[in-house]
C-alpha cells in the first residue's frame, strides 16, 4: 500500500492513542484519515504493558476520568464487536505502613462518593485475600477494588479490525513508515515527511507515545513530556492462585498479578532509570524484581521467569497526559505523555478529543489535560522527571532532593503518599 | 530409592534422572501440552523441551529430567485432569481445529451478563504448575561477581573446548562456562571453567550466568558462542507423541542408564548421525527399522504413545509398526546470538547464523563455532503445513500461522502474538525453525523471527536473587583475573 500524497488528517503512532483516535474521528465523519506507524500497529508501549483497567486513583479528578474510562472498555467489546477479554480481576494496593494506611483511609472515603467500591482491608483479611504474601513482609493493610484488565494486543486487534471493517476507505495504516520530519507554514503544520514519501495535511495528532518528544521536536513544538522504561518480566503459566492485581509503593514500587491464561508479570520499579527513548531489557531490572518479590512473596521464589521486555512511560510534570491542540501550531495536536496511565485513558480521551476537533470547542473533562497548560518555556526539562518520586521519597526519608512544583498543576494538592499509582 | 509420582510409589537407583527413572516404570506420559493437552514425554537431551515438566517436591513446572532422583521425593504431575496418563481433557485435541489461537476474538461477548463467567471458564482452563506448596523458608542470595576477561567460552563441548584452547595458546585469559555439571574437564590446562554455570543473558555485551552459589556478570572482549546444537522435532502430525525421541537422549537412555525405551525402534535422519544409537538399540535387544531420510516420514500413530509410522519408501507408502521413533535431525542453537541482535538466514531450510569467514556473527564482539555455526549434515528442510504442530508449548498448527498471514498480520511479530507461538515455556528453542520455514512457507511479507528476548533459559524467580548489589540492584564492581 503506498503512501497517499495528501490527507485530511495524519496520525502518528498506531499504538492505543493513535488507534483510538482514529476510530473516534471516523465515528465522526472525518475521512482521509492516514495512521502511520514506525514498527507494527501496537508496538510500542501499547504491546508491553499489562493493561490494567483501574477506576480507584488516588486523587479525585483522575477517578473521575477513570470511571468513564473503564465503561469505555466494558462497552469496547460490544462496540466493536470484538472481545478485548474485560475481566475484574480485582486490583490491590499493598500497605506496609501505618501512615499508608491512615492515608488510605481518605482515598477509599473519596471512591465511595464517587461510587468506585473499593475497601481498606486488615492484614488479616489482605492474607486471606492474597495469600501469595504469606511468609512475607508483615503486610499492615491493603485497599482492595473490583477494577479489571484486559488483554493489551486484543485492544489493539480490535480497533484494527473494526477500522478495516467500516471505515477501509476511510482510515489507512501504514505500518513500518518511519517520520522524518515536518514542514510548517506560517504557524500552520503543511506536510509530514516520511521514509515512503511526502503527505500535505492540514492535521496532524501526535500519538507517537515515546517518541512523541522526538516528533515535536520535528516540527519545532516543545512539550514536557519525556520517555522513562518500564520493564516486565513473566513467568511460566500457574493454576488461579493470585485473586488481584497486586501493586505496592514501600519501599520502592513494584507490582504483579496473573494473566487469564495464568502467567505472573510482575516488576520492580528504578526509581533512578535516566531519561530517555529506551526498550532494552536489563539484568539488574531482573535481580531487583526477584529481590523485592522474593521478599514480599516467598511462594514467588519457585515461579520461572521465561521472558523480559521494556517499554516507555512517556511521563508529564503533573503524571497527566497532553490532549488536544496547543497555540504553538495550529493544526498540530497532541494525544501523548500518558505517564503510565494511556491503556486506561487513551480510548475515552480520544472520544473527548474527536469532539474537541468536530465541534471547536474542549469538552469540560478535557480541559485538565490541554496541553497548553504547560508553559512552552525553553527550560521545560531538567528537573521534572526528579518529581516523579520526589513526593514519595521526601516521605520515606529515602530521597534527598525536594519536589520543584511543575510549572502548572491541574492537580489537587492533595499531599499523596505515593506519586505515580500508574500501571 | 523410592520416590512417588501421582501418588504411585517407584524405585530408582539414585540419582537417576526422575523422567529416566519414570520411563524404566513404563511411564511415558509426563505432561500434558497447555491448550490441548497433548500427551507429552521425555524427547531432548538438552534440558530445553520442557516436555517433562511436573510438580516437583512441592516447586511447580520442573524439569523432570533434569532432576536427580532421591529418597523420598515426590513429583506430580500437572495440568490434567484426572491425572496424564488419562486425562479427560486430552479430547479437546480432537476438536484443535475448531479452536484456533485467536478463538475469543469476535466470542463470548453475548448475553453480557456472562461476560465474567466465561473468562472464568477460559481462566479455569488456563495455568499449569501450582504456586509453590514449599514452607517459606529464605532465600538464599547468591554472591555476586562481575569478571573481565579476554575471551569468554560459552558452552564445553568439543568446540568450546578447542575455541578455548586456542584462547589460551594466543595468551589470553580465558573463562568457560559450561551449564551441565560434570560435562566438561575442570582442567582445561590454562583455562578458568566455570563448571554447572549456565548463562542466562547477554546485556549490551554483557553475558549473566547463574550456579548454585554465584551471580555472575562478565565481560568479555570476545565472546565465542560454542552453543552447540537442538532437536529437530520432525514436521509431521504425531512427532510430538511420547516415544518420538532424539537419538542422543536414547543413546543415554540405553548405554547409562540401561533404559530401552522401545522395542521396535524407526531411525530417522543420516545414517551416520545413527550408527551408534542403532547398534546400542541392537544390542539391548530391540529391533531396528532404517535408517530412513526424515523426509520419508509421513505420520506418527498413536494416541497416548507412539505405535506406528507411516513412511514413504522408495514412492511406496508403508505402516511400520514401531513403538519408538528415533531422529538425529538437529538445528543449530542460536539463542545467544538472537538475543544479542545478531542475524541469521535460512540456508537449505536451517537458520544459520550470518557470519564472517573469521566466524564473527554481525554482533561486535560475538563469534560462533562448531555446530551453533551450521551444521555438518543438512536436516530434513521440508516446512510443515496443515494440521502438523509448529510450536509445541502452545500447540500452533502450520495452518494457523498460515491464516494469520492470509489476514494481513503477516509480521513476525503479530503472527507471534496472535498465535502464542515462540511464547511458551522454550521460548521458540524448538521451533524457530519450524516458525520461519512455515512462515516463508505462507508467503509471509517479512521474513525473519520475531525479537529475540532473555533469559536465554528459563530461570526461578529466586535464583535470581544476588546479594552484594547497591540499591536498585546495579551490578558490583569488576573484578580481573582468577573467577
Amino acid at each position: 500500500m503506498s503512501l497517499p500524497k495528501t490527507a485530511d488528517v495524519v496520525i502518528v503512532g498506531a499504538g492505543i492513542g493513535g488507534l483510538a483516535a482514529a476510530r473516534e474521528l471516523a465515528a465522526r465523519g472525518i475521512r482521509g484519515i492516514v495512521v502511520l506507524e514506525r514498527d507494527y500497529p501496537g508496538s510500542g508501549a501499547t504491546g508491553r504493558n499489562v493493561a490494567r483497567i483501574r477506576r480507584m486513583q488516588l486523587t479525585e479528578d483522575l477517578s473521575r476520568v477513570a470511571i468513564a474510562c473503564q465503561e469505555k472498555y466494558e462497552q469496547m467489546g460490544a462496540e466493536l464487536r470484538s472481545n478485548v477479554l474485560f475481566y475484574r480481576l480485582g486490583y490491590a494496593w499493598i500497605l506496609y505502613d501505618r501512615d499508608e494506611v491512615e492515608r488510605m483511609r481518605e482515598i477509599v472515603a473519596m471512591h465511595a462518593r464517587l461510587g468506585i467500591s473499593s475497601a481498606l482491608l486488615s492484614p488479616d483479611d489482605t492474607l486471606r485475600h492474597l495469600p501469595v504474601f504469606e511468609g512475607g513482609e508483615p503486610v499492615a493493610g491493603s485497599v482492595l477494588s473490583d477494577d479489571a484488565i484486559v488483554h493489551h494486543d486484543a485492544v489493539v486487534w480490535a480497533h484494527l479490525d473494526h477500522l478495516g471493517r467500516r471505515f477501509a476507505g476511510d482510515v489507512a495504516i501504514h505500518p513500518h513508515t518511519c517520520v522524518t520530519g515536518v514542514e510548517r507554514d506560517h504557524g500552520r503544520v503543511r506536510a509530514v515527511l516520511t521514509d515512503q514519501g511526502r503527505i500535505e495535511t492540514p492535521f496532524v495528532l501526535n500519538a507517537a507515545g515515546g517518541w512523541s518528544g522526538e516528533l515535536n521536536a520535528m516540527a519545532g513544538v516543545r512539550m514536557p513530556n519525556r520517555p522513562h522504561r518500564r520493564e516486565v518480566l513473566v513467568t511460566a503459566p500457574l493454576r488461579r492462585s493470585i485473586e488481584a492485581a497486586v501493586t505496592f509503593y514501600r519501599p520502592s514500587e513494584g507490582w504483579f498479578n496473573q494473566t487469564l491464561r495464568g502467567e505472573v508479570v510482575m516488576g520492580a520499579v528504578d526509581p533512578d532509570e535516566p531519561t530517555g527513548v529506551n526498550q532494552s531489557s536489563s539484568w539488574s531490572f531482573l535481580q531487583r524484581t526477584a529481590a523485592l518479590m522474593t521478599r514480599k512473596a516467598p511462594a514467588l521464589r519457585d515461579v520461572t521467569v521465561i521472558r523480559q521486555w521494556g517499554g516507555m512511560y512517556d511521563i508529564t510534570p503533573d503524571h497527566l497526559p497532553i490532549v488536544g491542540p496547543t497555540a504553538q501550531l495550529d493544526g498540530w495536536w497532541q494525544a501523548l505523555g500518558w505517564s503510565g496511565r494511556g491503556m486506561l485513558l487513551a480510548p475515552y480521551l480520544a472520544e473527548l478529543l474527536a469532539d474537541h476537533v468536530v465541534t471547536g470547542d474542549a469538552p469540560a473533562l478535557l480541559r485538565q489535560f490541554l496541553p497548553d497548560r504547560f508553559r512552552a518555556t525553553g527550560e521545560d526539562s531538567a528537573p521534572l522527571e526528579t518529581d516523579y518520586y520526589s513526593r514519595y521519597r521526601s516521605r520515606s526519608g529515602t530521597g534527598t532532593t525536594s519536589a520543584p512544583s511543575p510549572p502548572v498543576s491541574t492537580r489537587p494538592s492533595s499531599g499523596n503518599t505515593t506519586s505515580n499509582p500508574g500501571d | 530409592m523410592t520416590f512417588t509420582f501421582d501418588g504411585k510409589r517407584f524405585r530408582a537407583p539414585e540419582g537417576e534422572p526422575l523422567a529416566v527413572a519414570l520411563l524404566a516404570a513404563d511411564r511415558v506420559i509426563l505432561s500434558r501440552s497447555f491448550r490441548f493437552h497433548r500427551p507429552r514425554g521425555l524427547m531432548c537431551d538438552t534440558g530445553q523441551c520442557g516436555w517433562c515438566e511436573c510438580e516437583v517436591d512441592g516447586r511447580p513446572s520442573v524439569r523432570s529430567c533434569l532432576v536427580p532422583v532421591h529418597d523420598g521425593l515426590v513429583a506430580r504431575s500437572e495440568h490434567a485432569w484426572p491425572t496424564v496418563q488419562r486425562d479427560l481433557l486430552g479430547w479437546l485435541d480432537l476438536g484443535s481445529r475448531w479452536i484456533p489461537p485467536t478463538f475469543y476474538h469476535h466470542r463470548f461477548l453475548r448475553p453480557s451478563g456472562l461476560r465474567k463467567l466465561y473468562l472464568d471458564v477460559i481462566r479455569a482452563f488456563g495455568g499449569r504448575g501450582r504456586l509453590s506448596r514449599r514452607p517459606a523458608e529464605p532465600v538464599r542470595p547468591r554472591v555476586a561477581r562481575a569478571l573481565q576477561v579476554d575471551v569468554l567460552v560459552v558452552g564445553g563441548g568439543p568446540s568450546g573446548i578447542a575455541a578455548a584452547a586456542e584462547g589460551v595458546g594466543a595468551g589470553r585469559m580465558v573463562v568457560l562456562l559450561e551449564a551441565v555439571a560434570g560435562r566438561a574437564p575442570v582442567d582445561l590446562a590454562g583455562v578458568h571453567v566455570l563448571d554447572g554455570t549456565a548463562a542466562v543473558g547477554w546485556y549490551d555485551g554483557v553475558v549473566t550466568a547463574i550456579d548454585d552459589t554465584t551471580s555472575w556478570t562478565i565481560r568479555a572482549d570476545s565472546v565465542i558462542a560454542a552453543t552447540g546444537s537442538y532437536e529437530r522435532v520432525p514436521t509431521v502430525r504425531g512427532a510430538d507423541r511420547p516415544g518420538v525421541i532424539g537419538a542422543r537422549r536414547v543413546l543415554d537412555l540405553v548405554v547409562n542408564h540401561r533404559v530401552l525405551p522401545g522395542e521396535r525402534a524407526l531411525l530417522l535422519g543420516h545414517p551416520g548421525d545413527l550408527r551408534d544409537v542403532g547398534a546400542a538399540l541392537v544390542e539391548a535387544g530391540a529391533t531396528v527399522v532404517g535408517p530412513h531420510s526424515t523426509e520419508s516420514l509421513r505420520r506418527v500413530l498413536g494416541r497416548r504413545r507412539v505405535t506406528g509410522a507411516i513412511v514413504d519408501i522408495d514412492g511406496r507408502r508403508t505402516r511400520e509398526a514401531v513403538d519408538l521413533v528415533v531422529f538425529g535431525d538437529r538445528t543449530p542453537n542460536l539463542e545467544l546470538l538472537l538475543a544479542a541482535g545478531g542475524a541469521a538466514e535460512s540456508r537449505d531450510g536451517v537458520l544459520v547464523p550470518i557470519l564472517d569467514g573469521e566466524g564473527r556473527t554481525t554482533v561486535p564482539r560475538l563469534s560462533v563455532v562448531g555446530s551453533a555455526a551450521g551444521l555438518a549434515r543438512t536436516p530434513d528442510p521440508s516446512a510443515p503445513v496443515g494440521r502438523t504442530l509448529v510450536c509445541f508449548c502452545e500447540d500452533v498448527h502450520a495452518d494457523e500461522i498460515h491464516a494469520q498471514v492470509t489476514a494481513g498480520y503477516g509480521d513476525p511479530e503479530l503472527v507471534k502474538r496472535r498465535t502464542g507461538a515462540l511464547t511458551g515455556p522454550c521460548q521458540g528453542k524448538y521451533c524457530a525453525q519450524a516458525f520461519a520455514s512455515a512462515m516463508v512457507r505462507a508467503g509471509a511479507p517479512i521474513n525473519g523471527l520475531p525479537t529475540g528476548r532473555p533469559p536465554l533459559r528459563p530461570v526461578r524467580l529466586g535464583d535470581l536473587v544476588a546479594s552484594g548489589l547497591e540499591r536498585g540492584g546495579r551490578g558490583g564492581r569488576g573484578e580481573r583475573g582468577e573467577p
